[in-house]
């Protein structure tokens, strides 16, 4: 079970690990940073970096828990605990766009699709071999996954 | 043993000159080829414009819940706002090196110097319509004419535009307004625009990027060229050696980095004196040499016809100079402009290598200050020289060598000029017009600009290359591109090997390589003579021609300069990298689309060589199609 | 080897089963239901408004039973538990003995007694598979429907009907929509967007009456206020009562709702009851955690059933998502913070420096932050300036052995 270890310590909010996310996730076919449309709320990034107001930064990740509130609440099947991998996994097409995981999750971590027809979240870059894009991204090893 | 390799073999970046890149990864110290890694994770806020810096609010980035900075502005202006100063910074630097150079052309006619072309400055005297009592009056003349343009006010429009450039082009630039004024007022003018809470509007200040790119391309570049034409001497095409095997430890080395390379006429011819050989002598060394790198080298090499004897040829472009100095045979750097990197610091001070700087603008931390002066130039002439052989004195025998004398080639060619070329040819372009219409060459393409690490060390640039060759395109190039391709050996005559059948077939009967060098990135302005000129025997505009520019390895803001003056002309540009502007849709249409109906120009952005040159081959193809050929 | 039963395959009958797998992988496993499939009752509007087929809305996956060695008897329905002789009766004269039973029985539709309304046979609910399946199929027959009250499920219905083009009127005795999760604003924009998809709304306004044809199916509906409303079929979506049928008839004991204790035990010996049937709570995630609970107390794991907190919501119609959590009627001393843009409309109220209640229109990501808030009692006084734009970074914690976050209050 691996899981994306965060210190907020070496956080700059330079925002590297947002766009990678954004990049790993884009739906358009294009590639590379330079392309990556930033103004189109479809291409939101799971991960987010807020100001700690005092110069620090809180980087928000999916935590894939233990005991997933959203996974919990899911009434369609759509996100699921993996007790293999430790993932919570998400099938958009089971989801049914009620919302309950974005209700329950405590940290505020799923979010609407602008469309409101699904939820955005961590999938741990399932599809890349190399694992999650914002760990390999983070230019100050800020985060880094871990076995836990 | 314990052994310390480990720690130094970090990874470089990939090089298109093989041996280069082994000689680099091996160096016991960082160069640039070594910091790409570290640098590899990119801001991509900073890659696409969109991060704002220009207030204290900021810096604002543009992200989907935010998309307009605290200003209000939005990716559009952040970006068109960003361009746009990064053009106008690039025309103040040749802006800079063209007023030097006429400053340089008055002093030599006030001080009745040494003129190496009469032949260039009656051409010049006569493309500018200037008359003067004798030579040196002529001088003064014309330099006055150049001077008082760039000094004009940005609301005056400047005179010599209408008799540099092509006729049917100042017709198009009169329809879309873009004629420039005074071009330092120019600079000074869109600086000011891109300040906070100023032009908000992308499309005005994507079209100022056109004005300066004329302001640029004709001042900075080509009269540049043709100034120094008089005082250096006109190129000729000849045979030489490039690469780190034209470094001979036996001599006192100064290596030259920069643009302006008249700054360094005087300390050149005193270099070869008796008296001044004799201290080399007396230091231990057999004499002074000049070893070129970046552009200032390649100006050098270009012209080196008259200085065979000082100059031992061109080392090697901007991101090798770190590793010609690691060769320990070097004993100072000379330098005026850029592209004297930073890193060649750390470097200079380990291995006790004399750093001197004539021009403020390129001011290194570690370097001597000693300012160019025209009236003191034999004084502080004498005052380098005695430095640098100092410098010798204390540091050869100390310092270890780590030549590498088997780089780079014997027998590149060189020399080619808008007038070396044409003369070559018998006077007359209509020979190379022939092959063309006949399909020998299927077009030309000027692969110019910099050099650049990040994605790899000319890789692209010698990619792009050798596939336009293959495909019959005769590729002209100018600045580091040049400096890279020369290297792996493009401009040498077996090259001819890698070309198509029809171009390697045209190559060996002329002796010639498939690609020509022009030297360094001034000399992009001598490419676009040679167009405007092939264009006017043809009676077409320049966009008809089946003609093509890459600067696949543009590196700095001076390129986008350079780039603004290639979409003005209205030729296809392609880049490897785009200029920090996907951040904004509407930059990126009117840059890589609408140009098209504005001058006839556009941006290609293309990161593999194989595919940019399909698209450059078909914009070829298209146009000769047009051209009915 | 122990017998497992369970009675009911909603949300609280399927999580007991999922986990008292986990736990006795050997034991035996029963789940008796009186739908044929597993669905999620939340997700009947999908399949009634034709999005989703009947195994779109199962939420565990077809293959569930066969995958986890579960013995699924479907389409029947339990008579009688025998707790002396623990067996239970279903079907015509079939039985199964247990060690450790369930009851998931859920909730049914409630028909106030209006005249006409609990005979006819055009008066549907719309809690079960069955229920959508009926309404498919009177809805094939007439386009004219009346739904009694605009709560969720009451709208679920509307909205689905609608993408389908029926003409719906929807009666609600109370002065606005979904009049338990939503202020006035919020209501009224939710009327709006259903109004503009063709929906008719009588506020205020309940039935008291029925004209009915020779069949005894309901024509018209008659108004509180003395009007008509013609239509070919009703869905009552007025409440729900636990069904406690089965538990009454078996001596277990039950009032509106089948008794539990904190472990989810009835009064009977090694029968225990989560889910909707508990009365504990009326929504899906509380139903969830019940029959977690309760499976782990059936396999032996000592575990009592935290208090839920029941007063939570979301809706999602015609693009307008909408969040609802705590509650929204005032108290003493409470306070109404209001944010409002034209995208977006929050409120919050605020009772002795903690939020109590709070509702979210537009984009509600990121408000899981204001349940908890809500839940756990998190002192915001504080934070009022900007309530509204709280998130998890104004608690952030980080729990370094395993890298989860947690709250730092």
């Amino acid at each position: 079970m691996k899981r994306i270890f965060i210190d907020p310590a070496k956080c700059d909010g330079c925002k590297n690990c947002s766009l990678a996310c954004m990049e790993s996730h884009r739906q358009d076919g294009g590639r590379g940073l330079y392309t990556l449309d930033l103004t189109d709320p479809v291409n939101q990034s799971r991960n987010r970096i807020i100001s700690d107001g005092m110069g620090g930064y809180r980087p928000i990740f999916c935590r894939h828990c233990d005991s997933p509130d959203c996974a919990n609440t899911c009434m369609s099947g759509a996100l699921e605990k993996n007790l293999e991998t430790g993932l919570v996994t998400y099938d958009k097409d089971k989801c049914a766009a009620c919302f309950m995981c974005v209700m329950n999750c405590r940290y505020g971590v799923p979010a609407v699709s602008p469309d409101r027809t699904r939820i955005i979240k961590c999938d741990f870059c399932a599809h890349l071999e190399e694992g999650p894009a914002c760990v390999r991204a983070c230019p100050k090893k800020a985060i880094e996954v871990r076995e836990v | 043993m314990n052994s310390c390799t480990d720690c130094l073999s970090r990874n470089t970046c990939q090089s298109a000159d093989k041996p280069m890149e082994n000689y680099i990864r091996q160096l016991p110290r960082e160069t640039a080829h070594h910091r790409v890694e570290g640098q590899s994770t990119k801001c991509g806020f900073g890659l696409q414009g969109v991060c704002c810096r220009l207030c204290a609010n900021g810096p604002c980035r543009i992200t989907p819940d935010a998309p307009r900075g605290i200003c209000g502005a939005n990716a559009d202006t952040i970006v068109a706002r960003n361009f746009l100063r990064a053009v106008a910074a690039g025309s103040g630097c040749y802006i800079h090196v063209v007023e030097n150079t006429a400053r340089q052309l008055k002093n030599t006619g006030l001080y009745k110097d040494k003129i190496r072309s009469e032949k260039a400055l009656n051409h010049l005297a006569e493309l500018l319509d200037v008359t003067g009592a004798d030579k040196y009056d002529l001088c003064v003349k014309v330099a006055d004419k150049v001077l008082s343009d760039l000094y004009r006010p940005e609301y005056e429009p400047m005179e010599l535009v209408e008799k540099l450039a092509y006729k049917p082009r100042v017709q198009r630039w009169k329809e879309l307004g873009i004629m420039p004024g005074g071009a330092k007022g120019e600079v000074f003018n869109n600086i000011v625009k891109t300040s906070t809470n100023l032009s908000s509007d992308p499309v005005e200040m994507l079209t100022s990027c056109l004005r300066l790119g004329i302001s640029t391309g004709l001042y900075g570049l080509q009269l540049t060229n043709l100034l120094n034409d008089v005082v250096l001497g006109d190129p000729v095409i000849r045979s030489a050696p490039v690469g780190m095997n034209v470094i001979d430890p036996d001599y006192i080395n100064i290596l030259i980095t920069g643009h302006q390379h008249s700054l360094f006429t005087s300390i050149q011819d005193r270099l070869l004196e008796e008296d001044v050989v004799e201290k080399a002598k007396a230091a231990g060394a057999k004499g002074f040499k000049l070893v070129g790198c970046t552009c200032v080298g390649q100006d050098l090499q270009l012209r080196g016809a008259h200085y065979t004897e000082i100059f031992d040829g061109h080392a090697g472009n901007n991101y090798i100079s770190e590793a010609v100095l690691s060769c320990g045979a070097i004993d100072a750097v000379l330098s005026e402009f850029n592209c004297t990197l930073p890193g060649i610091e750390p470097v200079c001070d380990e291995l006790k290598i004399k750093q001197i700087c004539l021009d403020v603008v390129a001011k290194k931390a570690n370097a001597d200050y000693i300012p160019f002066n025209y009236e003191t130039r034999q004084a502080d002439g004498d005052r380098i020289i005695d430095e640098i052989i100092a410098a010798y004195k204390e540091r050869r025998g100390n310092v270890p060598l780590n030549l590498f004398p088997e780089h780079g080639n014997k027998n590149t060619l060189t020399g080619v000029s808008e007038g070396s070329l044409k003369e070559f040819l018998g006077g007359s372009w209509k020979p190379l017009i022939d092959l063309i219409a006949a399909g020998k060459i299927k077009g030309l393409a000027g692969v110019v600009g910099c050099s650049s690490v990040a994605y790899g060390h000319d890789t692209l640039t010698a990619e792009l290359a050798k596939e336009l060759i293959s495909r019959d395109i005769l590729v002209l190039t100018a600045g580091c591109s040049s400096g890279g391709l020369e290297n792996i050996g493009l401009m040498t005559p077996e090259a001819a090997e890698l070309a198509g059948p029809n171009l390697k077939a045209v190559c060996k009967q002329l002796g010639i390589p498939p690609v020509l060098n022009f030297g360094p990135c001034l000399a992009i302005g001598r490419l676009e003579i040679v167009a405007t000129e092939i264009a006017t025997e043809m009676g077409v505009d320049l966009p008809q021609l089946p003609l093509v520019l890459s600067a696949a390895q543009w590196l700095e803001e001076q390129a986008l300069a350079d780039g603004a003056f290639g979409l003005a002309l209205g030729l296809p540009l392609h880049l490897g990298v785009p200029p920090f502007i996907t951040g904004s849709k509407l930059v990126a249409k009117v840059l890589t689309e609408d140009m098209v109906e504005l001058t006839g120009g556009r941006v290609i952005i293309d990161n593999d060589g194989k595919s940019a040159a399909d698209t450059l081959e078909a914009i070829i193809e298209e146009k000769r199609k047009a051209l009915k050929i | 080897m122990e017998r497992f039963v369970i009675i009911g395959a909603g949300a609280a009958g399927i999580s007991a089963a999922r986990v008292l797998r986990d736990f006795r992988p050997d034991d035996i496993i029963t789940v008796i239901s009186t739908d044929e499939k597993v669905h999620s009752r939340c997700m009947l509007h999908k399949l009634l408004g034709r999005e989703r087929t009947v195994d779109g809305i199962n939420f565990v996956g077809t293959d569930f039973f066969e995958q986890n060695d579960i013995i699924h008897i479907a389409c029947q329905t339990v008579k009688k538990i025998d707790t002396e002789a623990k067996t239970v009766y279903y079907g015509e004269s079939y039985s199964v003995p247990y060690d450790k039973l369930l009851i998931a029985t859920g909730s049914g539709f409630f028909i106030p007694p209006i005249p006409h309304f609990r005979e006819a046979p055009n008066v549907f609910g719309f809690r079960d598979l069955s229920d959508a399946l009926k309404i498919d199929e009177a809805f094939a027959k007439g386009k004219r429907v009346f739904i009694v009250g605009s709560g969720l499920v009451g709208l679920d219905a509307a909205s689905a009907l609608c993408h389908r083009g029926a003409e719906v009127t929807i009666a609600e005795m109370a002065p606005r929509v979904m009049p338990l999760q939503t202020d006035d604003y919020a209501a009224s924009v939710y009327q709006k967007v259903f109004e503009d998809h063709g929906c008719k709304f009588l506020l205020g306004i309940g039935a008291s009456g029925a004209v009915v044809d020779g069949e005894g199916n309901i024509t018209e509906v008659i108004l509180s206020d003395g009007g008509h409303v013609p239509c070919d079929f009703i869905i009552m979506a007025a409440g729900v009562r636990p069904r406690i049928q089965l538990a009454l008839d078996s001596g277990i004991a039950a009032e509106r709702a089948i008794q539990v204790d904190d472990h989810l035990r009835t009064s009977a010996p090694d029968v225990y009851a989560a889910g909707d049937c508990t009365g504990l709570s009326g929504v899906w995630p509380d139903a969830m955690e019940q029959g977690k609970v309760a499976a782990r107390n059936m396999a032996g794991v000592d575990e009592a059933y935290p208090k839920p907190y029941p007063f939570k919501n979301t809706s999602n119609f015609f693009g307008v998502s909408m969040l609802s959590a705590g509650r929204m009627d005032l108290t003493d001393g409470a306070e109404i913070l209001v944010h409002k843009t034209p995208k977006e409309y929050k409120k919050a109220i605020v009772t002795n420096g903690k939020l109590t209640g709070y509702l979210s229109l537009g984009d509600i990501s990121n408000n899981g932050l204001y349940l908890y808030l809500i839940k756990n009692g998190i002192d915001v006084s504080g934070k009022l300036d900007r309530l509204f734009r709280l998130t998890f970074a104004d608690f952030y914690g980080i729990n370094e052995k395993n890298g989860e976050f947690a709250y730092k209050v």
